[in-house]
């Protein structure tokens, strides 16, 4: 017994370190479910309440911007009602459509707190489960891909952005329609990496690149930046190099994407695999 | 006794203030990404009890976890500074050894011996926290380079914080 108090005495330095590092790595290892912890969330509220705060500040100084930014997407979604409008008129299309049904909700949101500088970046956005968003929706900003919903709180929710290395997408080519996985490489947030694309397939500097929508995550069709660069690697395959189209170092109004046939989705997938 | 405590509490609130608000927007390429608070860790009394040092190093961590969404990342790099302070100490200490009840200061062992003792913690702290980051060997020699600059950031901007409370 002595000489075990002993021993505890000597090295109560190791021991207490090692219990503290102890606990860092269960919160390391537990990381995702880290947002969904209650003690976190309170926590979180209260700091998010701050971030909203310095948020407004901040804002308020790029008012002109984005005022510049939104008038010209009511510009583009008029023009887009236009095309509808008559697309309805015109003597195809005048049945009245039970079977159709919209396949995705739209709502907006602001960011109340980013990162673009580390390797794991998320932003918070200042609607949660309350105004309907949900774990795993999209977020584009103006007309490209921005992140994934990864969190959600009452009022708030976080969301994984391209520019984190567990980030994947599948995304296409939009000129011929190959596919092949995109993701983050670390470096600097203007551009990502679309690899799997075979090498027998052309590719141009400049070409589209937009979500496949087979993730019933983001619908088909969004746009995520254009090719920079391309280079064959090893075996098979090119790695494209691809400039962003979202700038995420003025990140404010983003559009949530919420999938509605989603689980109808996934459940017939599931049987087949 | 509570004079220090309040003196460090303040200190404490200012540095995380500062890292929150102002050195976590910095975002000047990927690579430099400046934590000063672990001065905090570093200016803590020499006497200090090492269960003492090592909690408060874990709640400063914990502080910044919260505040950057990163579980465990800045608490596990900052344990392991608190951890590995006395050591640091003990290998760079002054010929007559440390003189009872002061605090490592510039203005006490002068600029060379701060320089050293700073830059070791940080790159321990530094390293830990980075390699933590990207939890991967994949890019070891990139995330090194990150582990640099920014270390070179954060040791400048501890020591003209260093320099300026020297002036006070």
């Amino acid at each position: 017994m002595k000489n075990l108090l002993n021993f505890l005495a000597r090295y109560n330095n190791l021991i207490i370190f090692l219990i503290l590092e102890g606990i860092t790595v269960y919160l390391l290892a537990t990381g995702n479910n880290y947002h969904n912890t209650r003690v976190v969330n309170g926590i979180r509220g209260l700091i998010n309440g701050i971030e909203e705060r310095i948020n407004i500040t901040r804002t308020y100084l790029s008012l002109r911007e984005i005022n510049e930014n939104l008038a010209a997407e009511n510009v583009a979604l008029r023009n887009s009602i236009g095309r509808l409008v008559k697309k309805e008129n015109s003597l195809f299309f005048s049945v009245s459509d039970s079977i159709y049904r919209q396949q995705y909700l739209y709502t907006s949101a602001e960011v109340i707190n980013n990162s673009i500088n580390r390797q794991k970046n998320f932003f918070t956005l200042n609607k949660g489960y309350l105004q309907g968003v949900r774990v795993d929706m999209a977020v584009t900003s103006g007309n490209g891909v921005a992140g994934v919903i990864v969190g959600c709180f009452e009022n708030y929710s976080v969301a994984m952005s391209i520019l984190n290395l567990d980030f994947k997408l599948s995304a296409r080519i939009k000129s011929n329609g190959y596919f092949g996985s995109l993701s983050w490489d670390g470096r600097d947030y203007c551009h990502a990496i679309l690899s799997e694309i075979p090498q027998h397939v052309s590719v141009n500097m400049g070409d589209t690149i937009e979500t496949t929508g087979y993730s019933a995550i983001f619908p088909e069709g969004v746009m995520v930046g254009t090719v920079s660069d391309f280079e064959k690697i090893g075996g098979d395959f090119y790695k494209i190099t691809i400039s962003l189209i979202t700038d995420f170092k003025k990140l404010h109004f983003v559009d949530i994407i919420g999938n509605m046939k989603k689980t109808e989705q996934l459940e017939l997938e599931k049987l087949f695999q | 006794m509570i004079n220090s405590i309040l003196r460090f509490g303040l200190i404490f609130i200012l540095l995380i203030l500062l890292q929150i608000l102002l050195f976590n927007n910095i975002q000047f390429s990927g690579y430099v990404n400046p934590y000063v608070y672990v001065m905090f860790i570093l200016l803590l009394p020499i006497e200090i009890p090492s269960w003492l040092l090592l909690l408060l190093s874990f709640t400063t961590g914990l502080i910044m976890d919260f505040f950057s969404g990163s579980p465990g990342m800045h608490s596990s790099a900052t344990v392991l500074a608190g951890f590995v302070r006395p050591y640091v100490l003990r290998v760079i200490s002054p010929r007559d050894g440390y003189e009872p009840g002061s605090d490592p200061s510039m203005l006490t062992y002068g600029f060379i011996w701060f320089l050293t003792y700073t830059l070791l913690i940080v790159l321990v702290h530094h390293t830990a926290l980075f390699y933590l980051e990207v939890f991967r060997f994949a890019d070891f020699f990139r995330t090194m380079l990150r582990v640099l600059l920014s270390s070179l950031f954060s040791i400048t901007f501890i020591l003209l914080f260093e320099y300026y409370r020297r002036r006070k």
